[in-house]
This record gives structure tokens, sequence and C-alpha cells, in this order.
């Protein structure tokens, strides 16, 4: 039945290429943990995609309560901790995840670094990767201000005085990075959508490169 | 292109048992069947370290309120700690310039080690160099987090406790373990310094004493209470006699906070 189905699509569609692409190839001996133990330092890029699966849908379900405006935005945070059912798990799961994804990314990177898999031809790739990793520091800064508590608050506050404090252009990103001149409504709705919407757009788009230039290039041999 | 072709050029179709090289398996469906068992272990320890983590949510911000001694999160401390090496006029140093060449590094790394080799051992320029950077990094984060959790401790105490008091975290009543709850000492603390130090010393009006045993001794504890510390705390605790300040200064410089 369902044999019959993926039929029927192909037949129009043509889908088995695609797939293929994606999903037939071999894994070499030397990234595979289960040949030589050694190897799982190259699970580190994968379980980092994991954990970055987990942010989306756990920041999904956070999105469906939070109010990103300045009186109530404490309170949904709260009424997520609070009230919602398991929402102090997603919290939970959220706020930890984004400390995890740091520390696999960092892992991934050392892994890399070590390795040499930066050399000839993954120049690109290893650009790609070091913005990837501002994209999501970016993600930590901005998601840090949305629960409006004195942490937040102040973080950010003494984020932004910082990156004032540059010289010539400082004050334009302190503007650019709060709307306005202090942390306040503008700045909130600004982190709010640059967490949920542009980064994880640009995210999406880097990781995609990243995915296809390892494809394409295949992940670099033996040492 | 019939159904099932290859896109790949020159990468026939894998098949199993057609291996040219031992060891090799095939991504699907193999390797990613185990590769999701890594991945529910691993996410199965992290549901339990959530679980027991729970997060909590501060005091709702208060633009008003700058005593509040900020702090960034912790991936960015290391950030937060250069500065503190630049003071005044080079500023700039820990804002723009450590940041930007050590970007700058980690952008073009490709293009600045570009000898073919690739193990670790055989270019050890670039991995003592990242080695060295990895340890800074630590230690920054590490220097950073000391440094706030000092602050915080000194602004608690010059904030509500008189200058040379022990100023002991709060920490929920459930987590306290009072020992020696046999000595005589501790049913007058129950009588008569729990009302203002928590039933479990955890603190309430006066601040917790779970613990103080570990850092002030008994002759400490006696003359602190004989004294007492007007008009917050009364002479004696308001205890009336000699007898029982002693005993209750026995009992709690028994409790160390195991
Ligand atoms: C009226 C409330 C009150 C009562 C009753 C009281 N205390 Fe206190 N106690 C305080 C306060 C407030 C402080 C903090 C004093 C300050 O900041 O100067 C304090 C401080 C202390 C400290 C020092 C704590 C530190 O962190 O260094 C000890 C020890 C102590 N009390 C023991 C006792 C004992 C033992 C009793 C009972 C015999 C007692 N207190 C009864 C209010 C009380
Ligand atoms: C969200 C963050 C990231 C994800 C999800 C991710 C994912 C992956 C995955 C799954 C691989 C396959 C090999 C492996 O798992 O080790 C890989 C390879 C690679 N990654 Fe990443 N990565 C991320 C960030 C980075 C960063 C920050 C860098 C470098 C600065 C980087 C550079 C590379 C390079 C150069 C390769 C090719 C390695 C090789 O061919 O051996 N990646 N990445």
């Amino acid at each position: 039945m369902l044999k019959k189905a993926y039929d029927w699509i192909d037949e129009r569609l043509n889908v088995t290429p695609l797939w293929r692409d994606v999903a037939d190839h071999e894994v070499p001996a030397h990234v595979n943990p289960a040949v030589k133990m050694s190897a799982f330092v190259y699970c580190f890029g994968g379980l980092t995609f994991l954990v970055i699966t987990t942010q989306i849908l756990s920041g999904m379900f956070l999105a469906m309560y939070y109010t990103p405006d300045i009186n109530n935005a404490w309170y949904s945070v709260k009424y997520i901790d609070d009230q919602v059912l398991l929402g102090q798990v997603v919290r939970g799961m959220h706020f930890w995840g984004a400390s995890l994804v740091i520390v696999m990314m960092f892992l991934h990177m050392l892994r890399v670094f070590f390795t040499g898999a930066y050399k000839a031809p993954r120049e690109l790739n290893w650009v790609v990767g070091v913005l990837i990793f501002f994209v999501v520091l970016a993600f930590g800064f901005t998601g840090y201000l949305l629960p409006w508590d004195q942490k937040a608050y102040w973080a950010t506050a003494v984020g932004s005085q910082i990156a004032g404090s540059i010289p010539w252009i400082g004050p334009y990103i302190q503007t650019l990075l709060l709307g306005s001149h202090t942390v306040g409504a503008l700045t909130l709705t600004r982190f709010f959508a640059i967490h949920v919407f542009f980064l994880p757009a640009a995210l999406l788009v880097l990781l995609a490169l990243h995915f296809i230039m390892i494809r394409a290039q295949h992940i670099a041999g033996p040492l | 292109m019939a159904a099932g072709g290859e896109r790949i050029p020159g990468t026939p179709r894998y098949r199993h048992h057609q291996l040219r090289n031992p060891g090799t398996e095939p991504f699907l469906p193999n390797f990613l069947l185990k590769e999701w068992i890594v991945g529910a272990v691993f996410l199965l320890a992290f549901i339990l370290w959530v679980w027991f983590n729970p997060v909590d949510l501060g005091p709702r911000a208060n633009p008003d309120d700058t005593s509040f001694i900020p702090v960034p999160d912790w991936y960015f401390l290391f950030l937060y700690q250069i500065l503190k090496y630049y003071p005044g006029q080079y500023i700039v140093f820990g804002t723009v310039l450590v940041p930007l060449v050590a970007t700058l590094l980690l952008l073009f790394t490709p293009w600045l080690d570009v000898s073919k080799t690739r193990h670790p051992y055989k270019r050890p320029l670039a991995t003592g160099a990242m080695v060295l950077t990895t340890f800074l990094v630590i230690w920054l984060t590490n220097e950073a987090a000391v440094q706030h959790r000092a602050e915080v401790a000194a602004a608690s105490g010059q904030g509500q406790l008189s200058a040379g008091l022990v100023s002991l975290p709060k920490i929920p009543a459930s987590q306290i373990h009072l020992t020696a709850t046999d000595m005589p000492g501790y049913q007058i603390f129950e009588q008569n310094c729990s009302g203002c130090h928590g039933k479990s010393a955890e603190g309430g009006f006066g601040p917790p004493i779970y613990a103080i045993g570990k850092y002030w001794d008994e002759n400490k504890l006696k003359s602190f209470i004989t004294q007492g510390s007007p008009p917050k705390m009364p002479p004696k605790g308001g205890l009336s006699s000699e007898s029982d300040v002693e005993k209750v200064a026995q009992w709690l410089a028994q409790q160390k906070g195991s």
C-alpha cells in the first residue's frame, strides 16, 4: 500500500533521485564510531544539528504563549512556567538547549580544526561555519532579553552600552540595536523579531549551504 | 531520467554486499539508525537534565533599580572579561581590536594554515594556537564568573547585613539538614530564634544561619548573640539567661551545612 502510493508519486514527480542524493552514500570507516570508538568526535556536528532542531521546536511552542511587549512579556513567561502544561519543561529545554548548542558547536569546531578539515577544498565550508557561529551567538544575545527580568534587562543595557562605546560607529550600532536610546518597548519587539524571524532564516540558509557543501565535497578523509 | 536513476555522475547506487572498502557502510539505513540511537540517548540525558534543573525567572525588569549587578549569559563572559583589562581610554582594545583580530584569524584560518598536512601534530603552530585560545577562553570565562559572584556577595553583604557578618546564600528550607537536634540548644533556637531566622534557620527577617558553624566558632557566636545587633536583633537574641545563650551557641557551632 505504502509502496504503491510511493510509486504513484514517483512516476509523476521522479522523487527517487532527490532522496538518493541526500541519503544514498557510504559512510567511511574513519568517521564511524561503531568501527572505531574515537570517531565519536565526528558526531558533534550531527548532535549540534539535533539540538538546533529541538531549539526550533521548543521555540515554536514557547511562541504560542510568549508576548513580546514590555508590560506582558514577564507575565507571559511566568504563565508558561506556572500554568502551562509542561511549560516549565519546554522553557527549560529552550534555556539549557541554548547553552548546549554553544558547547556542541564549539566541540564540533575544535574537531574540524584539529583534523585540519578546513583545508582545501573545504575552505568555504569553514567560512560558512564561522558565520553560523556568529548567528548562534546572536540568537543567545537576543534571546536573553525576552523574559524581561532584571537579569535580561541589565545584561542588554550593558551590552548596548559597550556597543555604543565603539568609536565613530558605536552610537549608530546602539540605536540600531535598541531602536531608541535606552532599552525599552522598541528594543523588546526588535529583539523578538530578530530572534524568531531574521536569525532562523539566516541560520537555515547557512545550514543548507553547510550540508550541501558536505555532500558535494564528502567528509574529509582519514588523517 | 528514469525513476531510481542516479544523479551523482560516477557514483552508482550503493549496495551493501558490493562493499569495496571494508568498514564503510551505507548512510541509509545502517548508519542513520545507529546515529539515531546515539541521538536518542543524548536527548534522554538532555531531558533528564532539564527536568531536574528548572529554570527560574528573576524579578521583573525594573529600569529604576540601578543597583542590580548586570552579567551576560555565560558564553559571553570571556568577552566581558577582556573588557576589564582595558579600562578607560584603552577600552577600544577590548571592544574592537581583540574581537576583530580574533574573528579575522578564525575566518581566514584556511588561508593562514596552508600546508597540505592535516595531522594536528604535524602543524604545531596552528594546533598550539587553538589549544592556547581554548584554555584562555575557559580561563577568562571562569575568572569572570568568580568575580561576578564575589561582587554579588559583597553587594548583598553591604545592602542588608552589617559589616563583619557571614552572608550565607538563601536556599530552600527543604534542602537544609540541621544536625545535632537532640542538643538543648536546638529547642532554645526553635522557641526563641526561629521566628526571625526561620524554622530550619533558612532565614526570614533575620539572615540565614543554617551553616553558621562553618564560619564562626562557639565563642564568636556567644559574643555576637550576647551583644545582638540592635535594633535589628535584640541583645541575647531575646533570651534572658546567659546559660541559654551558651547552649544555643554550642548548637549553632555544630551547624556546618553538611
Ligand atoms: C527580632 C528578630 C531576631 C531574633 C529574635 C533573633 N535574631 Fe539573630 N539576627 C536578626 C537579624 C536582623 C540579624 C542581622 C543583623 C544585622 O544585619 O546587623 C541577625 C543576625 C544573627 C546572626 C549572625 C548571622 C550572620 O549571617 O552572620 C546570628 C548568629 C544570630 N542572629 C543568631 C541568633 C540566635 C541564636 C537567636 C536566638 C537566641 C537570634 N539570632 C534571634 C534577627 C533576629
Ligand atoms: C549550528 C551549527 C553547526 C551544525 C549543525 C553543523 C553540522 C555539521 C555536520 C553534521 C557536519 C558533518 C561532519 C560532522 O558531523 O562532524 C559538519 C561538517 C563541517 N563543519 Fe559544521 N556544523 C555547525 C557549525 C560549524 C562551525 C561553527 C564550523 C567552523 C567554524 C563548521 C565547520 C565545518 C566543516 C569545515 C565541516 C566539514 C568537515 C569535514 O569534511 O571533515 N561547522 N558540520
